[in-house]
């Protein structure tokens, strides 16, 4: 179908229409069920997570998984729930959307997403929020032998987590790549869009998303610094950003106007004629003093997600 | 008279096939300013001991820089004018010796380097780092490749490379190691180099 679409018209026009048809989001909205009297967002705490993988002491290979290392894959989780913020989505990966998306279950429900991992690693399959994972075979080959990432080389549950996720949640942006092959966690098999990003969160998670924002255009808000302060109170942020301008990796006079990132606001606090953004973009936070109009400039896409703590 | 329009046009397709040719190019300047460009190496090195950190000059005149610090907990972003008092204050905080990053800064604009970090890399699992220079490939004057930047890698040990002189993963497994999902090639056992089309 591919061949036929590409022989009449180049990829570059279905991407443009696609794009130019994405929806405008300003919704609130949940996966689950609404009449379910449980329908709240799943809870744990860091040291429930903890004393359940600590008592794991021995971990079997998965015939699923026959890449990935059992010990390694056991010492990542650990990783993972010690250290939350140690998440990494990879150099020149596309798999900023699923390490951002990853701040939630860490944070909020890590006990959640130890079992999910152990039950995806032991099975090759597992069911998390409303979706059911179950990853097609050239991912059950590839997860832990991604290389040359930079600490994603070493940490092959992060590899089995981003690239199942990739290959489950489909875009518009995924429409002329929907099957992997070697190599395409760098191409736009592994890419998010606004609306999938925010879907995936809805379904893995059930949070309620609160979002802001397009794919091709900047959101019109008066004062954004006021809009995403406000967000923050509410719950956790979760910016789209063009990366073009955030970390510079080119000298060209013109840069691709479209968004290309997601980061986890931490804090935004404005001081005279500026405002200081940190964030985590995965490994570590970052601080950064910006100008309003910079921010205005990257900013495609606000997303709050607010846990849902009884039914709605 | 078609004779010196036949030697223009010969000697405009040699030079055009020379600015083609930036494997010689790119060795031949790091023997010709291996030195300095070692010493700005070396210097970055002695830095980095006392606080990581990396620079970054962010426009085409070399006077704005973007330097990044880490701590334990943050990753500070910062943006200069190379003139900028406020520039040594930050250094001060952060315990980094003022005259030698400014030694540092005009040593990088001097060969137009935008960019020095130190790069981790894994090899058998295990951590290694390397320092990672990227230079606009403006300087040099070959047409067409204002866009192009070189950039050359100094590992602490010894590499291996093959018969092409490509950077290889391992000394047994032949397998082509790629950085920033770039192909490196042989300068010495220790540097490398590239050209990309990004810097970092």
């Amino acid at each position: 179908m591919k061949s036929i679409f590409c022989f009449f018209l180049p990829a570059s026009f279905y991407k443009i229409v696609a794009t130019a048809i994405s929806f405008y989001y300003i919704t609130s909205a949940s996966a689950f069920n609404k009449n379910n009297l449980n329908d709240t967002t799943p809870m744990s705490t860091q040291k429930e997570a903890i004393l359940f993988i600590e008592n794991i002491k021995d971990l079997k290979s998965s015939a699923y998984w026959p890449n990935v290392n059992p010990n390694l894959f056991l010492r990542n989780l650990k990783e993972n729930i010690y250290t939350p913020l140690s998440i990494y989505e990879g150099s020149n990966t596309n798999f900023c959307g699923y390490a951002a998306l990853s701040y939630l279950p860490l944070h909020d429900d890590p006990l959640g997403y130890a079992k999910f991992m152990l039950q995806l690693y032991e099975q090759g399959k597992a069911k998390i929020g409303t979706a059911f994972i179950q990853p097609s075979s050239e991912i059950l080959q590839a997860a832990g032998t991604l290389k040359y990432k930079g600490v994603l080389d070493i940490r092959p549950a992060d590899q089995v987590w981003f690239l199942s996720l990739a290959d489950h949640f489909k875009g518009y942006v995924n429409f002329f790549n929907r099957h992997y092959d070697a190599g395409d966690e760098n191409t736009f098999w592994a890419s998010v869009n606004y609306a999938k990003f925010n879907r995936m969160v809805r379904k893995l998670f059930n949070y309620t998303v609160n979002t802001r924002g397009y794919d091709l255009i900047h959101p019109h808000i008066n004062d954004l610094y006021e809009y995403i302060s406000n967000k923050m109170k509410e719950g956790t942020v979760v910016l789209y950003l063009n990366n073009a301008y955030l970390y510079k990796k080119k000298h060209n006079t013109v840069r691709p106007a479209i968004p290309t990132h997601f980061i986890i606001l931490l804090d935004i606090i404005k001081t005279g004629d500026f405002i200081t953004i940190i964030y985590w973009d995965y490994g570590f936070r970052s601080l950064r003093q910006i100008t309003p109009a910079f921010l205005k400039k990257i900013v495609f896409g606000i997303s709050c997600c607010t846990k849902k703590l009884s039914h709605e | 008279m078609s004779n010196k329009i036949n030697a223009a046009i010969l000697s405009g397709i040699t030079m055009l096939l020379y600015s083609c040719t930036p494997t010689t190019n790119i060795s031949k300047y790091y023997f010709e300013n291996g030195k300095l460009l070692d010493s700005i190496q070396e210097s970055y090195k002695q830095q980095y001991k006392q606080r990581p950190f990396s620079i970054e000059f962010t426009d085409k005149t070399f006077k704005n820089i973007s330097i990044e610090i880490f701590t334990d907990t943050l990753k500070y972003i910062y943006e200069f004018s190379t003139s900028e008092d406020r520039m040594k204050d930050t250094l001060l905080k952060y315990h980094l010796s003022v005259t030698d990053i400014n030694k540092l800064i005009s040593q990088m604009a001097s060969v137009h380097c935008t960019w020095i970090n130190n790069l981790d890399y894994y090899v058998a699992g295990r951590k290694e780092f390397l320092v990672f220079m990227s230079m606009r490939a403006k300087p040099f004057n070959f047409p067409f490749t204002n866009k192009k930047y070189y950039i050359l890698t100094y590992f602490l040990q010894p590499q291996y490379y093959d018969v092409e002189g490509r950077l290889l993963d391992h000394k047994f497994r032949k397998k082509i190691r790629k950085i920033n999902e770039d192909i490196f090639r042989r300068i010495t056992d220790k540097v490398a180099y590239t050209i990309s089309d990004r810097f970092r």
